[in-house]
């Protein structure tokens, strides 16, 4: 199974450590990831999508153009990215006028070609049905037995489900809490599993203290109603903005006490054994002592 | 008081481009039900943005800032009974003040026309040796001939022709 990995620009920037963790696990269940040269910002929605379209689908078709020359899937981790992506390609399929019209503006000034082939895919797609629960087990070293977490969807992934859905239900999506279950965990449910973490878009910039309430509302839920050791997600935001929130969050209200949260790909890494100073090391609220907790099981 | 005299009443036409139907729209409010950022304050509504569309009222359209708080989880267009496509109501509202007001411009448009992303992912390279990759990823950052092509691309856009002061490069 050969892919290519689409960066965009957080994971690249931000949280290397989840890029590190996707190069190091994918090969070791059989998946090479491939890059993607020259590859551009997906566009996020609030950039070229909210000022031009056709511009906005030139920057998706650049992109597509890249994979469709290497003739691989596209494969991101970031929420954003696949939504920008797969709803870039449905534009363009759907609409013969606007997709010549980009097809004209990368031919003559870039020297590319969009032929329509391109495929775009999240990376829990990929591991839930391409590589499957069963392999997943079997390339742990330090598995999660005896541990509980939460899991978290990324919107992006779920809605609108007609364009960019792979659960059966987007009402019930199960694939993120499958992978978590290969790993050894429980995944606890709460009340509001499916609650947008809502750290993408205008919301936090716009209005910090409704988008913190927002957040809390969730976090407190997750706190009251499950014993779970951690919060796993698979979406740049969703890492980034869960693990900012509860540090937030603990500063207002000391009484909570926030959880470690990780990226699917960066614990299935460090299930597989790989140095966690390379596939763990960025986030806000610590992980250290889960870690070790972790790579102590398996001995 | 709405005078409908005075309204645009083109405007919806000028506004939603490729979106489902907007006319079907009942403001049954199923769209702000499930959105996070009906949370802020002033609210995002899409089902407001949807009546100022369809009434016409361009003027009260162009000072709302709303649809810039989106958080993009499109939970409305999948929730939306109609078919309107709320999501991309917003993206489309924002497009077309960004048509009409250059302030509304993202500078984010900029930065992409630039380096090819938003973020500085060829200036944290230290961050990046530290967990054992290449300095800077094989993205546009590594490849500065193709990141010429890629503005030149650009340049022959409408956004990139008509706000040229924008786009440097």
């Amino acid at each position: 199974m050969k892919y290519g990995l689409f960066l965009g620009c957080n994971v690249p920037a931000v949280r290397p450590d989840v890029e590190r963790a996707i190069r190091l696990s994918m090969p070791r269940l059989g998946a090479e990831m491939a890059d993607l040269p020259g590859s551009v910002c997906c566009p996020a929605f609030g950039s070229f999508p909210s000022a031009d379209e056709t511009a906005s689908l030139a920057v998706s078709a650049w992109n597509f153009s890249i994979a469709e020359d290497l003739g691989v899937p596209m494969v991101t981790q970031c929420g954003s990215c696949y939504s920008s992506l797969r709803m870039a390609l449905e534009r363009l399929h759907g609409d013969d006028a606007l997709r010549e019209k980009v097809q004209g503006l990368l031919r003559g000034k870039a020297g590319r070609e969009f032929r329509g082939t391109a495929e775009v895919r999240h990376i829990t797609d990929v591991l839930f049905n391409d590589i499957g629960a069963e392999r997943i087990r079997g390339s742990l070293e330090f598995p999660l037995d005896g541990m509980s977490a939460v899991v978290q969807y990324p919107c992006h992934t779920l809605y609108p489900s007609e364009i960019v859905g792979f659960e059966e239900s987007s009402g019930r999506p199960r694939m993120l809490r499958g992978l978590v279950e290969a790993l050894g965990a429980e995944v606890r449910p709460y009340s509001r599993e499916l609650q947008c973490c809502g750290g993408a878009g205008g919301f936090v910039k716009g209005s910090f203290a409704g988008a913190s309430e927002y957040a809390f509302r969730k976090l407190r839920a997750l706190r009251a109603e499950t014993d779970a050791g951690m919060i796993v997600v698979s979406c740049i935001t969703c890492l980034e903005h869960m693990d900012r929130m509860q540090a937030e969050l603990a500063k207002k209200d000391p009484a909570y006490v926030p959880l470690p949260v990780f990226d699917y790909n960066q614990l299935l890494a460090v299930c597989m054994g790989f140095d966690p100073a390379e596939v763990a090391s960025i986030s806000t609220v610590p992980r250290e002592a889960l870690v070790e907790r972790i790579r102590g099981a398996g001995r | 008081m709405i005078d409908l005299s005075k309204v645009d009443a083109g405007l919806w036409r000028e506004v939603v481009e490729s979106c489902g139907d907007i006319r079907h729209c009942f403001t049954c409010s199923t769209c702000v039900a499930g959105c996070p950022a009906a949370e802020a304050s002033p609210p995002l509504f899409v089902r407001d943005l949807v009546r100022k569309v369809l009434l016409g009222l361009s003027e009260s359209l162009l000072e709302d800032e709303t649809p810039w708080l989106c958080v993009t989880c499109s939970a409305c267009e999948e929730m939306c009974p109609m078919g309107v496509k709320p999501f991309e109501i917003c993206l489309a509202v924002r497009r077309w003040q960004a048509r009409n007001d250059e302030s509304f411009i993202p500078a984010s448009v900029a930065e992409i026309f630039e380096t090819g992303h938003t973020q500085p992912v060829d200036r944290v390279r230290e961050k990046r040796r530290a967990v054992g990759l290449e300095e800077v990823p094989p993205t546009i950052a590594r490849f500065p001939e193709m990141l010429e092509k890629f503005r030149e691309m650009l340049r022959e856009t409408d956004l990139v022709k008509n706000n040229e002061f924008m786009f440097k490069g």
